[in-house]
């Protein structure tokens, strides 16, 4: 392990999120708050991004440096994103909001990774400094950090794929121009572009442009912090509702295809499998959530209810318009299911992502054709192309892992002696990165009551679903941290 | 530029390295997956999947915009297809690899049917790289500029020239009064610009610049100056040999080539009718001796394994030939063998390789100043390029000694007015002028890129 090149690669992360918040720093300049809970944390962030960064060392950079670096840069980010929230917990104690700094992580960690989960008991009393920072952090990292870095940063060399396949969701990272920086410039553009749009339909909507801005973040990385405590139900405006599970759907497709509908290539866009299948499970699931709701809004409003949550969930965003925690049995089983499958690979959003889940259905199918044909021989296609077998073996290893992980961190927060509910739904969001889960974590709750080792079993949870398992599993193996 | 490459092989691979390190928008075609997945990780490249003569991979691969699009598969006729269809997409520029030697033949014809904009055939590149070596047989490696007005050399420095252990500056007027110049060294793995500071030491491997008549003289000064070479001993019958042996005819050398396929044998002598061509291993020792090896001026290992081609250049050197020449397409062996002496090592897929980079850094160039020659020295650690000076270069008509150039970059020649000058300090570059630049490890795209970057009024002061 090229140590020396990890931590440079690091220390220009940390400069890069030292320079994103300027931004939270001037809305608490706007807004006349004490600008402290930022004046504190950039000196340190430059400081020691400076030092790390000033490393010299050889380039040479193979791709367990670009998993190792990736994994250590989240966990990284994540501790130095809590500072805000730390200082400014504080500076006023008399909150009550943030009691240790293991919140102030958790917190951090579930804005970076787009998660949602809040140990907060009530948003409503946070300065807008702060919830500004806690929705940018969606934004920053649902497009990855290390992408925006690769598209800031003078180039890392011929090998940052490997820092872009590290951090990129989906089984398979391509590339949509040849150079990795002006691919990310490209996605950062698409991106960008998506937000201002969506702040500027919140606006004619009515919602005041700081709330507007502030949720057109927390969509873009499909994360799901919110200003108010009820969130987006708050507004009571089926108008907002609507248009935020439309850029929730659209957060959650490939940005490469958003890329080829720019190249004037929309039919070989709409003809990609996994959108396909997104639209296809999002449709179905709607109308079964609406037809087994309906009973519950007499008034109407059963279909509108029912597609901002299943697109909030299955895009991992994790707003609420409506607590389905009430709803029946059948509906919030579903939803459930939709917290595995997850958004499309290539989008900000989270989950197993429809590409794998595609991938293993057709597996799957092609197993029992085996059973039944012993000596056929069979590929398995995606988009008219055929798959390596070692990509469906990674993508199989990953949903192996993912359920393994998934198990074995709801046994670890089991201790904390919630019901089962609870306790697994916890899990599932935090490692789809989705938000709210059912029954104490549901969307009217918060993750404030679990344990401190809970909140750092979740955090942790939080990462490896972002990173997509590999990065922190790399970080822990022995082998990678033997000196090169 | 945006430049797409077919075929991910060996020149594939080096020249998409080269390419996307010079920052060009570089895009792989290739079937084997294998291959696409290195240069993926090891490369800034994007890669396509697809056979590179169909229509649907180049236009995927976006051939139709590309500035340069490159065929390089293993396959002649795949190359010219594709080159023929990148260009009917709209491709600005095609090259394609074509080394059959029947095609060879007929290739003015095909270049203007096709629309292929250049033909490269690395077997004959490689040929007639070598038949230059043997020309000049003291040097291990020459390369020319300027329609041979200049020439590049490299030696290998031995235990008792009178260059090693003092100074370059500290060296007599008989050797300084010459038109030539120290532009580079190899010693070890590493490049040097030698400054008059450089002291030399025995294995170094230094290369000259300069008038073919000031090098010669030095090489008398040197007691290294080796006769013409008469008798030419070629091992492996491939294209190369051919190519090779009928320029070498043609030169009025006699050649003896072996080759192991009896058919291969019969082509041969029938295609080449004053070579002795005879069949058998190469690498058989007994064989080798009983043709009487010692006897004969060069030695050239040509097999299509580069171990062999290794080794048995060793026991030619050991039998004391004058010049001894192997090919390898790897650049680790290169270096292992010179470090036991065999310091003429042809590899066919770095002279392929530079020579497209050289037309692609001249069409990239034609806006400044013009590159027309490119030359890999130093294990391909430096490099030497030849400029037409235009009138937007900077520092024009200022001595040199006020011009702040980067590190490890010289200014070796300037041709001025037909004239060749080895530049001092008080020299001037004008427009019009051609220069030849030594570079270590950093890329020179135009003229310019040799200054270090300065405030704006030193370069107002400038012009």
């Amino acid at each position: 392990m090229n140590f020396k090149l990890v931590f440079r690669l690091a220390g220009r992360v940390l400069l890069v999120e030292a320079a994103a918040m300027l931004l939270p720093l001037a809305v608490t300049l706007l807004y006349r708050e004490n600008p402290l809970p930022f004046l504190i944390p950039i000196p340190i962030l430059l400081a020691v991004g400076l030092a790390l960064s000033a490393l010299k060392g050889k380039d040479s950079f193979f791709p367990r440096e670009g998993f190792f670096a990736v994994g250590l840069i989240w966990l990284l980010i994540g501790f130095f994103g809590a500072l805000p929230f730390f200082c400014w917990s504080r500076l006023n104690p008399g909150s009550g909001l943030f009691p240790h700094f293991i919140d102030c992580f958790f917190e951090s960690v579930s804005g970076f990774t787009t998660t949602g989960s809040s140990i907060l008991t009530a948003v409503e009393p946070l300065p807008k400094g702060i919830l500004f920072w806690r929705s940018f952090t969606h934004w920053l990292g649902g497009m990855g950090v290390l992408v925006l870095a690769l598209a800031l940063l003078p180039s890392m060399g011929s090998r940052s794929l490997n820092l872009m396949k590290a951090e990129s969701p989906g089984p398979v990272v391509s590339k949509l121009v040849p150079k990795t920086s002006q691919s990310s410039k490209i996605l950062y553009g698409i991106y960008c572009v998506l937000t201002g749009a969506q702040v500027i339909a919140l606006r004619l909507a009515g919602m005041p442009w700081y709330d507007s801005v502030v949720h057109a973040f927390a969509t873009a990385g499909t994360g799901g912090f919110s200003t108010r405590n009820l969130s987006v139900a708050a507004y009571q405006s089926p108008a907002v509702e609507i248009i935020i599970t439309v850029f929730m759907l659209l957060f959650s497709i490939n940005f490469a295809l958003f890329f080829l509908v720019l190249c004037g290539k929309v039919k070989q866009a709409l003809q990609s499998d996994e959108l396909r299948f997104f639209l296809l499970v999002v449709a179905a699931s709607t109308l079964l959530i609406a037809f087994n709701i309906a009973g519950y809004y007499p008034e109407g409003g059963a279909l509108r209810h029912a597609a901002f949550q299943v697109a909030t969930i299955i895009s991992t965003t994790g707003f609420a318009s409506a607590d389905f925690n009430l709803w029946p049995e059948f509906s919030r089983c579903l939803l459930v299911i939709l917290m595995f499958i997850g958004a499309c690979a290539g989008s900000t959003g989270g989950g197993l992502k429809c590409s794998r889940v595609l991938l293993i259905l057709r597996c799957i199918k092609r197993e029992i054709r085996r059973v039944i044909h012993p000596r056929s021989v069979n590929v398995v296609k995606l988009d008219g192309r055929v798959v390596e077998e070692d990509v469906l073996c990674s993508v199989l290893i990953f949903f192996a892992a993912y359920l393994f992980i998934i198990l074995g961190a709801s046994l670890l927060v089991a201790l904390d002696n919630f019901t089962f509910g609870t306790t697994f739904t916890a899990v599932v969001a935090c490692i789809s990165n989705i938000g709210p889960g059912l029954e104490m974590v549901g969307p009217m709750g918060n993750f404030s009551a679990f344990s401190g080792l809970s909140k750092l079993i979740l955090s942790l949870c939080m990462i490896v679903g972002r990173l997509e398992v590999l990065p922190i599993l790399v970080l822990l193996s022995g082998t990678a941290w033997k000196r090169s | 530029m945006d430049i797409v490459i077919a075929g991910d092989g060996k020149v594939g691979f080096t020249l998409a390295e080269h390419l996307s390190q010079e920052d060009h928008n570089v895009t792989i075609i290739d079937t084997n997956d294998e291959a696409l997945k290195r240069a993926s990780d090891m490369l800034d490249v994007m890669c396509v999947k697809g056979n590179g003569a169909t229509l649907s991979a180049l236009q995927e691969a976006g051939a139709g915009k590309a500035d340069v699009v490159i065929a390089a598969t293993s396959m002649d006729e795949v190359n010219m297809i594709c080159c023929l269809a990148a260009k009917r997409l709209g491709a600005k520029y095609a090259i394609a690899r074509v080394r059959n030697v029947e095609y060879a033949k007929e290739l003015s014809q095909l270049k203007k049917d096709l629309d292929i904009d250049l033909i490269i055939n690395p077997e004959n590149a490689t040929a007639v790289e070598i038949a230059r070596l043997l020309r000049f047989p003291t040097a291990a490696n020459i390369d020319t500029f300027c329609r041979g007005r200049v020439e590049l050399v490299g030696l290998r420095l031995q235990e008792g020239d009178f260059l090693c252990g003092q100074p370059l500056a500290g060296l007599d007027h008989r050797v300084r009064a010459l038109p030539m110049l120290f532009c580079a060294a190899e010693r070890g793995e590493s490049a040097i610009i030698p400054n008059g500071a450089f002291v030399p030491q025995p294995g170094d491997k230094l290369y000259l610049i300069g008038q073919p008549f000031g090098i010669n003289q030095f090489f008398k000064l040197l007691g290294r100056y080796t006769p013409k070479i008469k008798d030419v001993f070629i091992v492996g019958g491939g294209r190369i040999a051919h190519y090779l042996t009928a320029a070498l005819e043609h030169l009025g050398m006699h050649v003896k080539l072996v080759e192991r396929s009896m058919e291969r044998c019969r082509q041969l002598s029938d295609m080449l009718p004053h070579t002795l061509v005879i069949c058998g291993d190469g690498t058989d020792q007994e064989l080798l001796e009983s043709e009487n090896v010692g006897a004969c001026d060069a030695f050239i290992a040509l097999t299509d394994r580069d171990e062999d081609n290794l080794i048995i250049s060793l026991y030619a050197l050991q039998q004391k030939i004058a010049k001894v020449i192997a090919k390898s397409n790897r650049q680790n062996y290169a270096g292992i063998a010179r470090s036991v002496g065999l310091d003429s090592v042809i590899s066919p897929k770095l002279i392929t390789a530079s020579q497209i980079l050289q037309v692609v850094r001249g069409m990239q160039n034609s806006k400044g100043s013009v590159m027309n020659a490119l030359y890999k020295i130093a294990g391909g650690q430096a490099e030497a390029m030849e400029f037409v000076v235009s009138e937007k270069t900077r520092g024009l008509g200022v001595p040199l000694k006020d011009l702040k150039l980067k590190k490890g970059i010289l200014l070796a020649v300037i041709i001025h007015q037909n004239q060749v000058v080895i530049p001092e300090g008080s020299s001037v570059i004008r427009a019009g002028d051609t220069v030849i630049i030594v570079s270590r490890d950093k890329v020179i795209l135009d003229v310019n890129d040799i200054y270090e970057d300065r405030p704006a009024d030193a370069v107002e002061g400038a012009e």
